[in-house]
């Protein structure tokens, strides 16, 4: 069972669930790193650190994040460095960022392993509102990845970011309790769930959060599964509406909460379909 | 093409009759849907059990008569609006040159309560003016408040008597100067609140609300004051002025909740009716628009400090 929804600890994670975590500093960071590193080993995953440097750089840093006599090896905690998959300073190829992923993941397991668990600091490749809509589309990917495949993650934020960590905190099925006021996440049968309070304070972020998702390419239609939304008012039935106008594909919701239900036929909503679990 | 009193008339033809007795209310009634029915024009009744039986019972062809028996019909007066909206876009598209329309608003003499009523037999004039309606209202004067007849009075352009006479009513009121029941304050709202909330998000107030709501009213109720709560902050913090005060009175089995603040509200007389400007969303009026279509108590008061939107649940608005 994946963990989805804001949850209070980092501890505990499971072969495919998918965290956005923020940290003040990297001192704030290794203890947290080195505990999800050696809890995956122990669980019998492969351990990836993803950072922005060259692989050099953070084969160093990696070193100084454990202690000597661990069972940190260069086979069993691997080095991926977004340079390898993206050039510095620009956005990064989402679709180039999961293949690499998944392209690890299915190494781990031919090498033996249970799986892959990989962390990062992702904050240098989040500068720009380029760089960020970029990287939020991966994020939803490698949640999406994640749901279906042994990938678990933790994606680091600085918390200097401010306010801009909650467009990428929301793309994770587990965040930190209070972080965002709703989460996108995935489902393990393709569908897009919708978790928490969707109200006119957060509707810019969730138009932002919806132009990052699109469809895989083999999906006939896009299911947004709403059984775990706490609230949502017709501004944000209004911006689904619009989403599912400008879709590819069909797009509609199930398990919808019966008062969200009743406001969307009050909207006349012309988009957006209804479909019910037992018709899936 | 119309027929009746209403021909060469455009838009809704909004007709009163008073009546005593059943002699009176047949008199009023068969006619208005017997002509109709020989017209081919689509007629649409929405009283209660008793008097869809009556009325049954002296038509030459009941069965050319459209009897709605869903009593949620006028449970809201948006509601109700949006309801008979649709049914007449539905015959206009199927070529009805008139729609004839009666039926019984709730208010004490039939059982019911007229608060917000008056608002919607005044709108009605404007809101359906695109479709060639004919509607007569029939108020039984013997169980009809006094207070309720004068609204009719002054929401009614036109007054027909059993005798079939028709005259225009002297004291009509069009909705820009229409005078509404005076704002009735539940009782509750004169004790001190279970909990006050200053300049809060809507969030806040939804989850105080559902905290005291929680055992009070059904889920389902409940459902519906987070989302009225919800629409009601987020509009002050719109279009108000601060500061938005939520107060929340709770007994074991009501629940008051006002939003409060300090502007003068919309000026629009029909918010709440209708989804807004133009139907374009979203609009000042369309948050108004949904929640006075829930499941509860939904009343407004402009006053000198300011505007309230009040949701009541519970034994209070039974």
């Amino acid at each position: 069972m994946r963990m989805i929804g804001p949850v209070e600890s980092y501890r505990g994670f499971g072969l495919q669930d998918h965290m956005c975590w923020v940290h003040c500093d990297l001192v704030d960071y290794r203890p947290r790193l080195s505990e999800f590193f050696d809890e995956g080993l122990e669980r019998g995953l492969r351990a990836a650190y993803v950072g922005s440097g060259d692989t050099e750089e953070l084969r160093e840093q990696v070193a100084g994040f454990t202690d000597a006599g661990s069972q940190w090896t260069p086979e069993s905690v691997r080095i991926i460095s977004f340079n390898e998959i993206c050039r510095a300073g620009e956005p990064v190829d989402p679709v180039q960022v999961i293949k690499k992923y998944a392209m690890e993941t299915q190494e781990a397991l031919t090498d033996g392993y249970r799986g892959l668990r990989i962390s990062a600091d992702v904050s240098d490749l989040v500068c720009t509102p380029e760089q960020q809509d970029a990287f939020a589309r991966s994020e939803f990917l490698l949640e999406r990845y994640s749901s279906r495949h042994p990938l678990s993650a933790m994606c680091e934020y600085r918390l200097e970011l401010g306010d801009v960590v909650t467009q990428f905190a929301c793309m994770h099925a587990a965040v930190p309790a209070g972080l965002t006021p709703f989460q996108i996440f995935a489902c393990d049968d393709g569908a897009v769930g919708l978790l928490g309070e969707f109200d006119l304070a957060s509707k810019s972020s969730f138009d932002r959060a919806l132009r990052h998702i699109q469809p895989a390419p083999d999906d006939a239609r896009l299911i947004f599964d709403m059984s775990a939304v706490g609230f949502m008012d017709h501004h944000a039935l209004l911006s689904l509406d619009s989403y599912a106008e400008a879709c590819p594909v069909p797009v509609a919701v199930r398990s919808i909460p019966p008062i969200v239900r009743r406001v969307a036929r009050m909207l006349d909503l012309k988009n957006l379909g209804h479909v019910r679990p037992e018709d899936l | 093409m119309r027929t009746g009193a209403a021909r060469s008339q455009a838009g809704h033809y909004h007709e009163a009759g008073f009546y005593s007795s059943d002699k009176e209310f047949r008199a009023l009634i068969v006619p208005f849907a017997e002509e109709g029915v020989a017209a081919g024009e689509p007629v649409i009744i929405g009283y209660d059990d008793r008097k869809n039986a009556l009325l049954r019972s002296w038509l030459s062809d009941p069965l050319a008569v459209t009897f709605l028996g869903d009593k949620s019909l006028y449970a809201r007066p948006a509601r109700a609006i949006a309801t008979y909206r649709r049914l007449f876009e539905f015959h206009v598209g199927m070529g009805a040159g008139q729609i004839r329309i009666a039926g019984d608003v709730p208010h004490p003499g039939n059982g019911g309560t007229f608060a917000g009523w008056d608002r919607y037999e005044a709108a009605v004039n404007a809101v359906w003016e695109e479709f060639p309606v004919w509607g007569l209202c029939l108020y039984d004067t013997s169980t009809a408040p006094a207070a309720v007849l004068d609204v009719v009075e002054r929401t009614h352009p036109r007054i027909v008597s059993p005798s079939g006479q028709r005259r225009a009513s002297g004291r009509y009121q069009d909705i820009w100067h229409f005078e509404g029941l005076p704002f009735a304050p539940d009782p509750l709202e004169e004790t001190t609140p279970t909990l006050e909330l200053l300049d809060k998000p809507p969030a806040a107030a939804r989850h105080a609300v559902a905290r005291i709501g929680h055992g009070v009213v059904g889920d389902a109720i409940l459902d519906d004051l987070l989302m009225g709560v919800s629409e009601a902050v987020t509009n002050a913090a719109l279009y108000g002025h601060p500061p938005t005060t939520v107060r929340i009175w709770a007994t074991a089995d009501s629940i008051v909740i006002s939003v409060h603040d300090r502007g003068c509200g919309p000026a629009d007389p029909l918010v709440g009716l209708v989804p807004g400007p133009g139907g374009v969303m979203p609009n000042p009026g369309f948050g108004l628009w949904l929640t006075h279509q829930l499941d509860v108590d939904v009343a407004l008061n402009r006053a000198d400090d300011g505007f309230t939107v009040r949701l009541r649940a519970g034994r209070t608005a039974e």
